[in-house]
Protein backbone atom coordinates (compact mmCIF):
# COMPACT_ATOMS: atom_id res chain seq x y z
CA UNK A 1 0.00 0.00 0.00
CA UNK A 2 1.03 3.26 -1.34
CA UNK A 3 1.82 5.78 2.05
CA UNK A 4 -0.36 9.01 1.28
CA UNK A 5 -1.95 7.72 -1.72
CA UNK A 6 -3.74 10.73 -3.22
CA UNK A 7 -6.45 8.45 -4.15
CA UNK A 8 -6.96 7.28 -0.67
CA UNK A 9 -6.36 10.63 0.71
CA UNK A 10 -9.46 12.43 -1.24
CA UNK A 11 -11.71 9.27 -0.72
CA UNK A 12 -10.95 10.35 3.19
CA UNK A 13 -11.82 13.83 2.36
CA UNK A 14 -14.68 12.80 0.71
CA UNK A 15 -16.10 10.46 3.57
CA UNK A 16 -15.37 13.63 5.95
CA UNK A 17 -17.24 16.49 3.33
CA UNK A 18 -20.26 14.00 3.33
CA UNK A 19 -20.51 12.78 6.97
CA UNK A 20 -20.18 16.60 8.12
CA UNK A 21 -21.85 17.69 5.05
CA UNK A 22 -19.14 20.25 4.74
CA UNK A 23 -18.12 22.65 1.77
CA UNK A 24 -14.62 23.11 0.43
CA UNK A 25 -13.80 19.84 -1.25
CA UNK A 26 -12.47 21.51 -3.99
CA UNK A 27 -10.22 23.25 -2.05
CA UNK A 28 -8.88 20.38 -0.51
CA UNK A 29 -8.36 18.07 -3.82
CA UNK A 30 -6.31 20.70 -5.17
CA UNK A 31 -3.70 20.23 -2.86
CA UNK A 32 -3.93 16.47 -2.47
CA UNK A 33 -0.72 15.63 -4.37
CA UNK A 34 1.32 18.26 -2.44
CA UNK A 35 0.48 17.17 0.79
CA UNK A 36 0.70 13.88 -0.22
CA UNK A 37 4.63 14.34 -1.07
CA UNK A 38 4.77 15.98 1.56
CA UNK A 39 4.37 13.59 4.35
CA UNK A 40 5.29 10.66 2.39
CA UNK A 41 9.16 12.18 1.76
CA UNK A 42 9.83 15.01 3.76
CA UNK A 43 8.39 16.46 6.68
CA UNK A 44 10.69 14.87 9.73
CA UNK A 45 8.84 14.64 12.87
CA UNK A 46 11.59 12.77 15.36
CA UNK A 47 9.76 9.88 17.41
CA UNK A 48 6.92 10.24 15.24
CA UNK A 49 5.87 12.64 17.31
CA UNK A 50 3.97 15.47 15.74
CA UNK A 51 4.60 18.04 18.76
CA UNK A 52 8.57 17.12 18.42
CA UNK A 53 10.51 20.16 19.29
CA UNK A 54 13.14 19.85 16.29
CA UNK A 55 10.02 18.72 13.62
CA UNK A 56 9.54 20.11 10.44
CA UNK A 57 6.86 22.82 10.45
CA UNK A 58 3.75 22.39 7.86
CA UNK A 59 1.54 25.45 7.65
CA UNK A 60 -1.57 25.02 6.13
CA UNK A 61 -2.30 28.97 5.53
CA UNK A 62 -4.67 28.48 2.97
CA UNK A 63 -6.88 26.46 5.98
CA UNK A 64 -10.06 25.90 3.99
CA UNK A 65 -8.01 22.83 2.63
CA UNK A 66 -7.46 21.69 6.32
CA UNK A 67 -9.39 18.33 4.60
CA UNK A 68 -6.69 17.08 3.22
CA UNK A 69 -4.33 17.64 5.73
CA UNK A 70 -6.97 15.68 8.16
CA UNK A 71 -6.70 12.71 5.96
CA UNK A 72 -2.81 12.81 5.52
CA UNK A 73 -3.16 12.93 9.85
CA UNK A 74 -5.55 9.94 9.86
CA UNK A 75 -2.84 8.53 7.67
CA UNK A 76 -0.49 9.18 10.39
CA UNK A 77 -2.24 7.84 12.90
CA UNK A 78 -2.89 10.81 14.93
CA UNK A 79 -6.40 11.07 13.99
CA UNK A 80 -9.01 8.30 14.65
CA UNK A 81 -11.24 6.77 12.64
CA UNK A 82 -13.75 8.41 14.48
CA UNK A 83 -12.39 11.89 14.09
CA UNK A 84 -13.31 11.14 10.38
CA UNK A 85 -16.76 9.76 10.91
CA UNK A 86 -17.56 12.58 13.56
CA UNK A 87 -16.73 15.38 11.11
CA UNK A 88 -18.83 18.32 12.35
CA UNK A 89 -20.52 16.54 15.17
CA UNK A 90 -21.44 18.29 17.99
CA UNK A 91 -18.54 18.51 20.39
CA UNK A 92 -16.22 17.43 17.69
CA UNK A 93 -12.27 18.67 17.55
CA UNK A 94 -11.90 19.07 13.66
CA UNK A 95 -13.07 21.89 12.49
CA UNK A 96 -13.87 23.10 9.25
CA UNK A 97 -10.57 25.75 8.83
CA UNK A 98 -7.06 24.83 10.15
CA UNK A 99 -6.66 24.66 13.77
CA UNK A 100 -3.53 24.75 15.56
CA UNK A 101 -5.10 23.15 18.75
CA UNK A 102 -5.14 20.08 16.67
CA UNK A 103 -2.08 17.65 16.83
CA UNK A 104 -0.23 18.08 13.62
CA UNK A 105 -2.05 21.40 12.42
CA UNK A 106 0.70 24.04 13.16
CA UNK A 107 -1.40 27.25 12.61
CA UNK A 108 -5.18 28.81 13.08
CA UNK A 109 -5.94 30.03 9.59
CA UNK A 110 -9.33 30.75 8.18
CA UNK A 111 -8.57 34.51 7.89
CA UNK A 112 -6.21 34.33 5.63
CA UNK A 113 -2.84 35.94 5.25
CA UNK A 114 -1.90 34.95 8.83
CA UNK A 115 -0.27 31.34 8.40
CA UNK A 116 2.48 32.36 6.28
CA UNK A 117 3.70 34.50 8.51
CA UNK A 118 3.63 32.66 11.95
CA UNK A 119 5.82 30.27 9.07
CA UNK A 120 8.23 33.05 8.42
CA UNK A 121 8.57 32.95 12.49
CA UNK A 122 9.19 29.27 12.90
CA UNK A 123 11.63 29.38 9.52
CA UNK A 124 13.37 31.85 11.56
CA UNK A 125 13.61 30.24 14.93
CA UNK A 126 14.89 27.02 13.66
CA UNK A 127 17.61 29.84 12.16
CA UNK A 128 18.53 30.98 15.30
CA UNK A 129 18.62 27.96 16.93
CA UNK A 130 21.49 26.74 14.37
CA UNK A 131 18.62 23.89 13.63
CA UNK A 132 18.21 21.84 9.91
CA UNK A 133 14.58 21.98 10.32
CA UNK A 134 12.52 23.56 7.22
CA UNK A 135 9.06 24.72 7.24
CA UNK A 136 6.88 24.64 4.23
CA UNK A 137 3.56 26.79 3.96
CA UNK A 138 1.00 26.23 1.82
CA UNK A 139 -0.89 28.95 0.67
CA UNK A 140 -3.79 29.66 -1.66
CA UNK A 141 -3.11 32.04 -4.84
CA UNK A 142 -6.76 33.59 -3.97
CA UNK A 143 -5.11 33.80 -0.62
CA UNK A 144 -2.14 35.80 -2.59
CA UNK A 145 -4.62 38.89 -2.33
CA UNK A 146 -3.65 39.21 1.40
CA UNK A 147 -1.32 42.27 1.87
CA UNK A 148 0.30 40.31 4.75
CA UNK A 149 1.60 37.58 2.52
CA UNK A 150 3.83 40.18 0.71
CA UNK A 151 4.60 41.10 4.00
CA UNK A 152 6.41 37.76 5.24
CA UNK A 153 7.77 37.59 1.56
CA UNK A 154 9.88 40.87 2.14
CA UNK A 155 10.99 39.90 5.59
CA UNK A 156 11.84 36.33 4.52
CA UNK A 157 13.82 37.48 2.05
CA UNK A 158 15.54 40.19 4.84
CA UNK A 159 16.04 37.25 7.30
CA UNK A 160 17.41 35.00 4.07
CA UNK A 161 14.97 32.28 5.48
CA UNK A 162 16.20 29.31 3.16
CA UNK A 163 14.66 27.21 5.03
CA UNK A 164 11.19 28.41 3.94
CA UNK A 165 9.48 26.25 1.33
CA UNK A 166 5.95 28.26 -0.09
CA UNK A 167 3.91 26.01 -2.08
CA UNK A 168 1.27 27.79 -3.70
CA UNK A 169 -1.34 25.94 -4.67
CA UNK A 170 -2.19 27.76 -7.97
CA UNK A 171 -6.07 26.70 -9.04
CA UNK A 172 -6.41 29.60 -10.21
CA UNK A 173 -9.66 30.19 -8.67
CA UNK A 174 -10.80 31.63 -5.41
CA UNK A 175 -14.43 32.05 -3.58
CA UNK A 176 -16.26 33.91 -6.21
CA UNK A 177 -14.65 33.36 -9.21
CA UNK A 178 -11.17 32.69 -10.85
CA UNK A 179 -8.08 34.79 -9.47
CA UNK A 180 -7.41 36.34 -12.31
CA UNK A 181 -10.72 38.30 -12.74
CA UNK A 182 -11.25 38.86 -8.91
CA UNK A 183 -7.71 40.28 -8.20
CA UNK A 184 -4.92 39.17 -10.73
CA UNK A 185 -1.42 38.19 -9.99
CA UNK A 186 -0.19 37.81 -13.18
CA UNK A 187 3.14 35.36 -12.75
CA UNK A 188 3.90 34.34 -9.38
CA UNK A 189 6.72 32.86 -10.21
CA UNK A 190 8.16 36.12 -12.06
CA UNK A 191 6.80 37.97 -8.56
CA UNK A 192 8.53 35.46 -6.02
CA UNK A 193 11.58 36.40 -8.12
CA UNK A 194 11.77 39.15 -8.12
CA UNK A 195 11.39 39.43 -4.07
CA UNK A 196 14.03 37.19 -4.41
CA UNK A 197 12.58 33.59 -3.74
CA UNK A 198 14.12 31.02 -5.80
CA UNK A 199 10.89 29.76 -7.26
CA UNK A 200 9.58 26.71 -9.33
CA UNK A 201 6.79 26.67 -11.77
CA UNK A 202 5.31 22.56 -11.56
CA UNK A 203 2.31 20.22 -12.05
CA UNK A 204 1.23 20.28 -8.45
CA UNK A 205 -0.49 17.22 -9.26
CA UNK A 206 2.91 15.06 -10.76
CA UNK A 207 4.28 13.77 -7.81
CA UNK A 208 7.24 13.15 -9.24
CA UNK A 209 8.08 16.72 -9.81
CA UNK A 210 7.01 18.18 -6.79
CA UNK A 211 9.56 15.67 -5.19
CA UNK A 212 11.83 16.69 -7.14
CA UNK A 213 11.13 20.45 -7.28
CA UNK A 214 11.23 19.92 -3.28
CA UNK A 215 14.90 18.56 -3.84
CA UNK A 216 16.29 20.78 -6.04
CA UNK A 217 14.70 23.68 -3.74
CA UNK A 218 16.45 22.29 -0.85
CA UNK A 219 19.85 21.50 -2.35
CA UNK A 220 20.37 25.36 -2.47
CA UNK A 221 21.68 26.93 0.40
CA UNK A 222 22.38 30.26 -0.94
CA UNK A 223 20.20 32.13 1.77
CA UNK A 224 17.20 32.81 -0.32
CA UNK A 225 13.79 31.69 0.68
CA UNK A 226 12.18 29.27 -1.59
CA UNK A 227 8.48 28.94 -3.64
CA UNK A 228 6.86 26.31 -5.73
CA UNK A 229 4.42 27.38 -7.80
CA UNK A 230 2.43 24.48 -8.00
CA UNK A 231 -0.32 24.49 -11.10
CA UNK A 232 -3.44 22.87 -9.34
CA UNK A 233 -6.35 22.33 -10.70
CA UNK A 234 -9.17 22.82 -8.13
CA UNK A 235 -11.31 19.58 -7.66
CA UNK A 236 -8.57 17.91 -8.98
CA UNK A 237 -9.49 14.15 -9.11
CA UNK A 238 -13.29 13.88 -9.87
CA UNK A 239 -14.42 14.51 -13.03
CA UNK A 240 -17.43 16.93 -12.02
CA UNK A 241 -15.71 18.72 -9.54
CA UNK A 242 -12.78 19.80 -11.66
CA UNK A 243 -12.10 23.21 -12.13
CA UNK A 244 -16.01 23.84 -11.00
CA UNK A 245 -15.90 26.52 -8.79
CA UNK A 246 -19.07 25.53 -7.57
CA UNK A 247 -17.54 22.71 -5.47
CA UNK A 248 -16.13 25.36 -2.95
CA UNK A 249 -19.60 25.28 -1.66
CA UNK A 250 -20.98 22.51 -2.69
CA UNK A 251 -22.16 19.65 -0.23
CA UNK A 252 -22.13 16.39 -1.52
CA UNK A 253 -25.55 14.52 -1.86
CA UNK A 254 -25.59 10.17 -1.49
CA UNK A 255 -25.50 10.27 -5.20
CA UNK A 256 -22.75 12.83 -5.34
CA UNK A 257 -20.55 11.39 -2.79
CA UNK A 258 -21.52 7.33 -4.22
CA UNK A 259 -20.29 8.90 -7.51
CA UNK A 260 -17.12 10.56 -6.64
CA UNK A 261 -15.80 7.49 -4.38
CA UNK A 262 -16.38 5.30 -7.31
CA UNK A 263 -14.77 7.45 -9.70
CA UNK A 264 -11.69 7.99 -7.35
CA UNK A 265 -11.58 4.08 -7.31
CA UNK A 266 -11.55 3.34 -10.84
CA UNK A 267 -9.17 5.46 -11.17
CA UNK A 268 -6.82 3.57 -9.37
CA UNK B 1 9.38 55.86 32.16
CA UNK B 2 10.47 54.68 29.20
CA UNK B 3 13.95 54.54 29.70
CA UNK B 4 12.73 52.30 32.84
CA UNK B 5 11.26 50.10 29.92
CA UNK B 6 14.03 50.51 27.87
CA UNK B 7 16.28 49.33 30.58
CA UNK B 8 13.94 46.19 31.55
CA UNK B 9 13.89 44.98 28.05
CA UNK B 10 17.52 44.99 27.48
CA UNK B 11 18.24 43.28 31.30
CA UNK B 12 15.76 40.72 30.55
CA UNK B 13 17.32 39.64 27.32
CA UNK B 14 20.55 39.38 28.74
CA UNK B 15 19.52 37.28 31.06
CA UNK B 16 17.63 35.45 28.55
CA UNK B 17 19.05 34.43 25.09
CA UNK B 18 15.06 33.82 23.74
CA UNK B 19 14.21 37.28 24.34
CA UNK B 20 13.83 39.13 20.96
CA UNK B 21 12.68 42.40 20.70
CA UNK B 22 10.36 43.02 17.73
CA UNK B 23 9.67 46.29 15.84
CA UNK B 24 8.02 47.59 13.31
CA UNK B 25 10.51 50.80 12.36
CA UNK B 26 9.68 52.26 15.55
CA UNK B 27 11.71 53.47 18.25
CA UNK B 28 14.61 55.70 16.79
CA UNK B 29 17.15 56.37 20.24
CA UNK B 30 15.01 54.07 22.44
CA UNK B 31 16.40 51.06 21.58
CA UNK B 32 19.86 52.39 20.48
CA UNK B 33 21.81 50.58 23.58
CA UNK B 34 19.92 47.33 22.59
CA UNK B 35 20.71 47.22 19.28
CA UNK B 36 24.18 48.07 20.36
CA UNK B 37 24.67 45.28 22.96
CA UNK B 38 22.56 42.64 21.47
CA UNK B 39 22.41 42.91 17.77
CA UNK B 40 21.32 39.45 17.25
CA UNK B 41 18.12 39.66 19.53
CA UNK B 42 17.10 42.51 17.65
CA UNK B 43 14.92 42.34 15.02
CA UNK B 44 13.28 45.58 13.09
CA UNK B 45 10.88 43.97 11.24
CA UNK B 46 10.22 46.92 9.14
CA UNK B 47 6.45 48.70 8.33
CA UNK B 48 4.58 46.08 7.96
CA UNK B 49 3.15 45.35 11.90
CA UNK B 50 1.09 42.37 10.78
CA UNK B 51 3.58 40.04 9.53
CA UNK B 52 5.61 40.86 12.55
CA UNK B 53 2.77 39.75 15.00
CA UNK B 54 2.77 36.09 13.02
CA UNK B 55 6.25 36.32 13.26
CA UNK B 56 6.46 36.69 16.75
CA UNK B 57 3.67 33.81 17.03
CA UNK B 58 6.02 31.62 15.40
CA UNK B 59 8.64 32.20 17.33
CA UNK B 60 6.92 31.91 20.55
CA UNK B 61 5.65 28.62 19.20
CA UNK B 62 9.64 27.65 18.68
CA UNK B 63 10.79 28.58 22.22
CA UNK B 64 10.98 32.24 21.87
CA UNK B 65 10.03 35.11 24.06
CA UNK B 66 8.82 37.73 21.97
CA UNK B 67 8.45 41.27 22.84
CA UNK B 68 6.43 43.24 20.43
CA UNK B 69 7.15 47.38 20.59
CA UNK B 70 4.99 49.52 18.55
CA UNK B 71 3.10 53.09 18.45
CA UNK B 72 -0.17 52.00 20.61
CA UNK B 73 -1.64 52.99 17.45
CA UNK B 74 -0.27 50.18 15.82
CA UNK B 75 0.23 47.37 18.26
CA UNK B 76 -2.17 46.35 19.13
CA UNK B 77 -5.06 48.27 17.01
CA UNK B 78 -3.96 47.56 13.56
CA UNK B 79 -2.83 44.36 14.58
CA UNK B 80 -5.51 42.94 16.40
CA UNK B 81 -6.46 40.07 14.47
CA UNK B 82 -3.03 38.62 14.63
CA UNK B 83 -3.13 39.04 18.35
CA UNK B 84 -6.48 37.41 18.48
CA UNK B 85 -5.57 34.48 15.84
CA UNK B 86 -1.93 33.80 16.01
CA UNK B 87 -1.38 34.60 19.74
CA UNK B 88 -4.26 34.71 22.61
CA UNK B 89 -5.81 31.55 20.81
CA UNK B 90 -2.79 29.58 21.40
CA UNK B 91 -2.41 31.71 24.49
CA UNK B 92 1.04 32.12 23.52
CA UNK B 93 3.79 34.33 25.57
CA UNK B 94 4.23 37.10 23.57
CA UNK B 95 4.53 41.05 25.59
CA UNK B 96 2.93 43.58 23.65
CA UNK B 97 4.15 47.00 24.11
CA UNK B 98 2.09 50.07 22.93
CA UNK B 99 3.85 53.52 23.19
CA UNK B 100 2.38 56.74 22.81
CA UNK B 101 -0.67 55.77 24.30
CA UNK B 102 -3.66 58.04 24.56
CA UNK B 103 -3.08 61.36 23.16
CA UNK B 104 0.51 62.03 23.23
CA UNK B 105 1.07 62.20 19.50
CA UNK B 106 -1.38 65.59 19.75
CA UNK B 107 0.39 67.14 17.12
CA UNK B 108 0.68 64.38 14.91
CA UNK B 109 -3.41 63.48 14.59
CA UNK B 110 -5.55 60.73 15.36
CA UNK B 111 -3.50 58.19 13.46
CA UNK B 112 -1.24 58.30 15.74
CA UNK B 113 -3.66 58.98 18.65
CA UNK B 114 -4.90 55.69 20.47
CA UNK B 115 -8.20 55.81 22.66
CA UNK B 116 -10.07 52.43 22.23
CA UNK B 117 -6.45 50.15 22.64
CA UNK B 118 -7.85 49.00 25.70
CA UNK B 119 -11.73 48.66 24.57
CA UNK B 120 -10.35 46.15 21.33
CA UNK B 121 -8.06 44.33 23.92
CA UNK B 122 -10.05 43.29 26.87
CA UNK B 123 -12.74 41.04 25.00
CA UNK B 124 -9.86 38.97 23.33
CA UNK B 125 -9.66 36.23 25.91
CA UNK B 126 -6.14 35.21 27.55
CA UNK B 127 -4.13 38.34 27.08
CA UNK B 128 -3.28 40.85 30.18
CA UNK B 129 -3.61 44.25 30.04
CA UNK B 130 -0.99 46.20 32.21
CA UNK B 131 -1.36 50.05 32.28
CA UNK B 132 1.51 51.76 34.40
CA UNK B 133 1.49 55.72 35.71
CA UNK B 134 5.12 56.48 36.73
CA UNK B 135 8.63 54.28 36.42
CA UNK B 136 7.77 52.46 39.43
CA UNK B 137 4.49 51.36 37.84
CA UNK B 138 6.64 50.56 34.79
CA UNK B 139 9.28 48.90 36.40
CA UNK B 140 6.36 46.71 38.28
CA UNK B 141 4.70 46.23 34.80
CA UNK B 142 7.84 44.73 32.93
CA UNK B 143 8.91 42.67 35.59
CA UNK B 144 5.51 41.14 35.55
CA UNK B 145 4.64 41.31 32.05
CA UNK B 146 8.19 39.11 31.39
CA UNK B 147 7.24 36.48 33.94
CA UNK B 148 4.00 36.21 32.12
CA UNK B 149 3.69 32.39 30.38
CA UNK B 150 0.32 33.77 28.17
CA UNK B 151 0.28 37.07 26.14
CA UNK B 152 0.23 40.62 27.74
CA UNK B 153 0.21 44.34 26.60
CA UNK B 154 2.03 47.24 28.25
CA UNK B 155 0.19 50.27 27.47
CA UNK B 156 2.87 53.00 27.52
CA UNK B 157 1.38 56.45 27.65
CA UNK B 158 2.49 60.56 28.73
CA UNK B 159 5.66 58.91 30.58
CA UNK B 160 7.51 62.36 31.65
CA UNK B 161 4.75 63.70 33.99
CA UNK B 162 6.71 62.55 36.96
CA UNK B 163 6.00 60.33 39.56
CA UNK B 164 2.84 59.37 41.88
CA UNK B 165 4.10 56.43 44.40
CA UNK B 166 7.23 57.50 46.27
CA UNK B 167 9.14 53.93 45.79
CA UNK B 168 8.90 50.81 43.94
CA UNK B 169 5.43 48.83 43.68
CA UNK B 170 5.00 45.56 44.87
CA UNK B 171 1.50 44.24 44.57
CA UNK B 172 0.04 40.83 42.72
CA UNK B 173 -1.07 41.54 39.26
CA UNK B 174 -4.78 42.77 38.90
CA UNK B 175 -4.41 44.51 42.70
CA UNK B 176 -5.24 48.00 42.75
CA UNK B 177 -2.00 49.91 44.23
CA UNK B 178 -3.47 53.06 47.08
CA UNK B 179 -2.02 56.21 45.97
CA UNK B 180 -4.08 58.89 48.49
CA UNK B 181 -6.79 58.57 51.37
CA UNK B 182 -8.81 60.61 51.79
CA UNK B 183 -10.97 62.30 55.13
CA UNK B 184 -14.53 61.73 52.66
CA UNK B 185 -15.93 58.28 52.10
CA UNK B 186 -18.43 60.05 49.48
CA UNK B 187 -16.17 59.66 46.41
CA UNK B 188 -13.31 57.68 45.40
CA UNK B 189 -11.12 58.06 42.58
CA UNK B 190 -9.94 54.97 40.34
CA UNK B 191 -7.49 56.16 37.64
CA UNK B 192 -5.23 54.72 35.39
CA UNK B 193 -1.51 55.58 33.70
CA UNK B 194 -1.21 59.38 33.22
CA UNK B 195 -4.53 60.10 34.34
CA UNK B 196 -3.48 58.64 37.90
CA UNK B 197 -1.85 61.94 38.63
CA UNK B 198 -5.02 64.16 37.59
CA UNK B 199 -7.35 62.20 39.80
CA UNK B 200 -4.87 62.95 42.55
CA UNK B 201 -5.07 67.22 41.63
CA UNK B 202 -8.74 66.63 42.07
CA UNK B 203 -8.88 64.25 44.61
CA UNK B 204 -6.76 66.74 47.03
CA UNK B 205 -9.66 69.57 46.23
CA UNK B 206 -12.13 66.99 48.00
CA UNK B 207 -9.74 65.29 50.28
CA UNK B 208 -10.82 61.68 48.79
CA UNK B 209 -8.82 58.40 47.70
CA UNK B 210 -7.36 57.30 45.06
CA UNK B 211 -6.27 54.25 43.91
CA UNK B 212 -4.08 53.41 40.68
CA UNK B 213 -5.10 50.91 38.58
CA UNK B 214 -2.33 49.32 36.56
CA UNK B 215 -3.85 45.92 35.89
CA UNK B 216 -6.68 46.29 33.86
CA UNK B 217 -6.99 42.61 32.75
CA UNK B 218 -6.99 40.78 34.90
CA UNK B 219 -8.09 42.88 37.85
CA UNK B 220 -9.05 42.05 41.73
CA UNK B 221 -12.61 41.84 41.81
CA UNK B 222 -12.92 41.40 45.35
CA UNK B 223 -10.87 44.23 46.04
CA UNK B 224 -12.67 46.38 43.37
CA UNK B 225 -16.05 45.34 44.93
CA UNK B 226 -14.94 46.43 48.50
CA UNK B 227 -13.62 50.13 47.70
CA UNK B 228 -16.76 50.29 46.04
CA UNK B 229 -18.49 49.06 49.18
CA UNK B 230 -17.27 51.86 51.14
CA UNK B 231 -18.53 54.91 49.32
CA UNK B 232 -21.07 56.18 47.39
CA UNK B 233 -19.78 57.39 43.87
CA UNK B 234 -16.59 55.80 41.73
CA UNK B 235 -15.05 57.96 40.00
CA UNK B 236 -13.07 57.04 37.08
CA UNK B 237 -10.01 58.41 35.48
CA UNK B 238 -8.30 57.23 32.15
CA UNK B 239 -7.23 58.35 29.31
CA UNK B 240 -9.25 56.31 26.78
CA UNK B 241 -12.45 56.25 25.32
CA UNK B 242 -14.91 56.00 28.57
CA UNK B 243 -16.06 53.17 26.66
CA UNK B 244 -14.22 49.98 27.31
CA UNK B 245 -11.75 51.20 29.05
CA UNK B 246 -11.28 51.44 33.05
CA UNK B 247 -14.68 53.17 33.11
CA UNK B 248 -16.49 50.75 31.84
CA UNK B 249 -14.32 47.71 33.34
CA UNK B 250 -15.28 49.50 37.07
CA UNK B 251 -18.97 50.02 36.05
CA UNK B 252 -19.44 46.13 34.65
CA UNK B 253 -17.87 44.70 37.64
CA UNK B 254 -19.48 46.83 40.43
CA UNK B 255 -22.99 46.93 39.01
CA UNK B 256 -23.14 43.07 39.46
CA UNK B 257 -22.90 43.43 43.07
CA UNK B 258 -24.33 46.82 44.79
CA UNK B 259 -25.48 50.15 43.81
CA UNK B 260 -22.34 52.51 43.63
CA UNK B 261 -22.42 54.78 41.48
CA UNK B 262 -19.93 55.28 38.77
CA UNK B 263 -18.83 58.20 36.60
CA UNK B 264 -16.23 57.79 33.80
CA UNK B 265 -14.09 60.56 33.19
CA UNK B 266 -12.17 59.97 29.90
CA UNK B 267 -12.14 60.75 26.44
CA UNK B 268 -15.69 61.20 24.60
CA UNK B 269 -16.81 59.10 21.84
CA UNK B 270 -14.67 61.74 19.69
CA UNK B 271 -11.96 62.31 17.55
CA UNK B 272 -9.54 65.04 18.13
CA UNK B 273 -10.29 68.04 16.04
CA UNK B 274 -7.40 70.43 16.47
CA UNK B 275 -3.48 69.86 15.90
CA UNK B 276 -1.82 71.25 19.56
CA UNK B 277 0.42 70.68 22.25
CA UNK B 278 -0.47 67.50 24.59
CA UNK B 279 -1.76 69.90 27.48
CA UNK B 280 -3.89 71.65 24.59
CA UNK B 281 -5.52 68.26 23.72
CA UNK B 282 -6.41 67.25 27.26
CA UNK B 283 -8.31 70.66 26.88
CA UNK B 284 -9.59 70.13 23.81
CA UNK B 285 -11.20 66.39 24.92
CA UNK B 286 -12.28 68.13 28.48
CA UNK B 287 -9.73 65.62 30.59
CA UNK B 288 -7.25 68.43 32.42
CA UNK B 289 -7.79 69.18 35.78
CA UNK B 290 -9.24 72.40 35.14
CA UNK B 291 -12.07 71.06 32.90
CA UNK B 292 -12.51 67.87 35.26
CA UNK B 293 -13.16 70.08 38.24
CA UNK B 294 -16.52 71.34 36.87
CA UNK B 295 -17.81 67.88 36.42
CA UNK B 296 -16.49 66.95 39.78
CA UNK B 297 -18.25 69.81 41.17
CA UNK B 298 -21.86 68.69 38.94
CA UNK B 299 -21.09 65.34 40.30
CA UNK B 300 -21.21 65.90 44.12
CA UNK B 301 -24.16 68.73 43.07
CA UNK B 302 -26.23 65.37 41.79
CA UNK B 303 -25.38 63.36 44.94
Amino acid sequence: MTAFAPHRLRQTVLKMAYSGSTVHIGCAFSIIEIMSVLYRSHLRYPGDNPAAALRDYLVLSKGHGVMAQYACLYEKNWLTTADIENYFTDGSKLKGLSDAHVVGCEVTSGSLGHGLSVGVGMALAAKLNNSDQYCYAIVGDGEMNEGTMWEGILFAKQQMLDNLIVIVDENGFQAMGKTREVLGLGSLQDKFSAFGFDAIAVDGHDETALDNALAILKSSKNGNPKAIIARTVKGKGVSFMENENSWHYTRLSKDTFDLAMAELEQAV
Amino acid sequence: MRSVFSNAILAAAQADPKVLLLTGDHGYALFDEFRKCLPAQFINAGIAEQNMVGVAAGLAKAGFKPIVYGLSAFVPVRVLEQIKMDVCYENLAVVFIGDGAGLVYSSLGSSHQSTEDIAVLRCIPNISILSPCDIYEMQYAMDQALRFESPVYVRMGKSDIGQVHQGPVSVPVGDLVPVRTGAQSEIVFLATGSMVKTAVTLAQTIDAAVWSVPGIKPVNTVQLNNIARHTKTLVTLEEHSIMGGLGSLVAEIVSETGDTRVIRMGVQDRFSQKCGSYDYLLEEHGINVAALLPQLSATLASD
